[in-house]
């Protein structure tokens, strides 16, 4: 049997256009991953290389918090230590929430905006398929443009870690965050959308909305700096545990809540 | 089995005020139904309440037995459906936006581009094809949306003012177009419009909504019976003849008669009285007369 039927297909395929062919939403899509993957990991591997190590101040007491098995990395290597493993999963999540808030605010809210949901919903599909489709359609896209992104951040950082003579980078922690946390949020995110798509009125509206759901993360990984606690692979695994359940639920709300009525309004 | 029915269909958005109060309808198959009304009237109401596309406050409906209620999709599959605000994608050109409205209505993706292409070339959209809908004129645009709503070969298509925004040249070819698809193809045509003169050249009945009233329903000669409204006996005279008991309305004398059987007699009377007839034609109620009338009498009734 097929997951999505040719019908719901061509739905996928149009909402892909339609958000490439959204010139805020296309920018979105391709600048947020090169800053996050590319930019930013580039320009701190940069610094770290090129900085003379007697001027980062600090960087003793902090190494002596590492654990033992880390006390032998120089002051350059626990730097970019600290780069892939507390900066980095950061920067990283920002782009399946971002590309999955951004991709669902021009599917949804901007079908709305535009006039044409009610041509699609005089199709003869059901609403439930028509949601399904534009579900998994968000859905891939950011998959997709996250799974890529990653690929790009993984040169960068191995790159790091062959310059700087460190261990690969990946452990863990980057796999439940990639394969697992990733994902939970990517499906979190266009939910969200769905959800607010309700209420607005416009795309940009809609996108205004989405720094809600990015401010959580945020604060993840301030706690994580602050010391409150540390995000090591169980915590994660349940974090990620929990945000599919709370996937589940809210996609629940937000499928009984897609009404051609509503959707009219 | 007709193929649109309402009973008692009734709508409010704010649960105060009725956008539609007990709308009662019996539509047959085949023909064009006119649906007439002015803005604000009730008749888009009516339109996404026998699409699905709003559900009903009270009553029910059917669209060729099919509740829009309980098989909103069962209706789509059967129905094509053009509104004004039911808009298409702007950045898909006129093919690719309806080969998409194809697929999404099940058609076999190979057969789904012959079908965009016939009815392209039968809305004269051929040559625009390869171009993105935000560069169509309003009136491509509008022939476009109409091919949508044909894309499945639907049994009914409701039309909601298909042809505002359309130069005379486009809009008579789309009005040919439904005529065809009544005629020949017997598609059952529910046209809501205010424009009452193309009306009556393309509908055999028509129903009469006003704030959300269905004022009346029938052929126009029912709908002129129902309203009083007559069929008159004209006659072009020579100048400084006065026939006693009618009355001059743009240089025809008029006068009021219950059928047109009586027509013949009249005239014999009046050749035998001695009139110099230029000409004579029996008058009967235009559309926008009949229309007016019922909209006068419920405005008065308020």
């Amino acid at each position: 049997m097929k997951i999505v039927s040719s019908a719901e297909q061509a739905i996928v395929k149009k909402d892909f256009s339609e958000v490439w062919d959204t010139r805020m939403a296309r920018n979105t899509l391709i600048a947020v991953p090169a800053l996050l993957a590319i930019v930013l990991p580039v320009m701190y591997l940069v610094m770290i290389y090129f900085l003379p190590p007697g001027q980062l101040n600090g960087m003793d007491q902090m190494m002596r918090l590492f654990p033992e098995e880390l006390k032998s990395f120089s002051v350059r290597q626990s730097m970019f230590y600290l780069l892939t493993n507390l900066i980095c999963p950061m920067f990283f999540l920002m782009i399946p929430l971002m590309n999955s808030t951004v991709s669902a605010a021009c599917s949804f809210v901007g079908e709305k905006e535009r006039g044409t949901i009610e041509t699609l919903l005089l199709t003869p599909l059901s609403v439930k398929q028509i949601f399904k489709a534009k579900v998994v359609g968000c859905v891939l896209l950011s998959a997709l443009s996250t799974a890529a992104s990653f690929v790009i951040f993984a040169v960068v950082i191995s790159a790091g870690d062959i310059l700087l003579k460190m261990p690969f980078f990946m452990n863990w922690n980057w796999v439940v965050l990639v394969f697992l946390l990733a994902p939970a949020l990517t499906v979190l995110g266009v939910i969200f959308m769905v959800m607010v798509s309700g209420k607005s009125k416009s795309y940009m509206e809609s996108i205004q909305t989405s720094g809600y759901i990015v401010l959580p993360i945020v604060l993840l990984f301030v706690g994580q700096f602050a010391g409150l606690f540390q995000l090591n692979a169980p915590v994660l695994l349940a974090f990620s545990a929990g945000l599919f359940a709370l996937d589940a639920l809210l996609l629940r709300l937000a499928a009984h809540s897609f009404t051609p009525e509503k959707l009219l309004k | 089995m007709n193929a649109i029915c309402a009973r008692n269909l009734s709508k409010s958005y704010d649960g105060k005020s009725m956008a539609l109060k007990e709308l009662n309808l019996e539509i047959p198959g085949g023909g064009v139904f006119g649906f007439l009304g002015p803005n604000g009237a009730g008749k888009t109401t009516t339109v996404k309440l026998l699409t699905g596309l709003l559900s009903p406050s009270g009553g029910e409906c059917s669209v060729m037995g099919v509740s829009p209620a309980e098989d909103p999709c069962g209706v789509h599959r059967i129905c094509g459906v053009m509104t004004e605000s039911a808009k298409m994608y702007g950045q898909l050109t006129g093919t690719e936006n309806l080969v998409f409205f194809a697929r999404a209505a099940g058609i076999q993706p190979a057969e789904c581009e012959a079908r965009a292409n016939e009815l392209l070339k039968r809305l004269d959209l051929w040559d625009a094809r390869d171009k993105k809908l935000s560069a169509y004129s309003t009136g491509m645009a509008q022939r476009l949306s109409f091919a949508r709503a044909l894309v499945h070969g639907p049994e009914v298509l409701f039309l909601d003012e298909p042809t505002s925004g359309l130069d005379p040249e486009s809009a008579q070819s789309v009005n040919e177009m439904i005529a065809e698809l009544a005629g020949r193809e017997g598609t059952t045509v529910f046209l809501c419009t205010h424009q009452l003169r193309y009306a009556q050249d393309l509908c055999g009945s028509y129903g009469i909504i006003n704030k959300g009233s269905l004022l009346a329903c029938g052929s126009l000669s029912e709908l002129s019976a129902g309203i009083g409204c007559r069929t008159r006996a004209g006659f072009r005279l020579a100048d400084g003849e006065k026939p006693e008991g009618m009355e001059r309305k743009d240089g025809w004398w008029r006068t009021e008669i219950l059928r047109e059987e009586e027509m013949p007699a009249l005239l014999s009377r009046m050749v035998e009285a001695g009139y110099h007839i230029y000409e004579a034609r029996l008058i009967r109620p235009a559309l926008e007369d009949v229309y007016f009338s019922y909209v006068e009498r419920q405005e008065a009734r308020l």
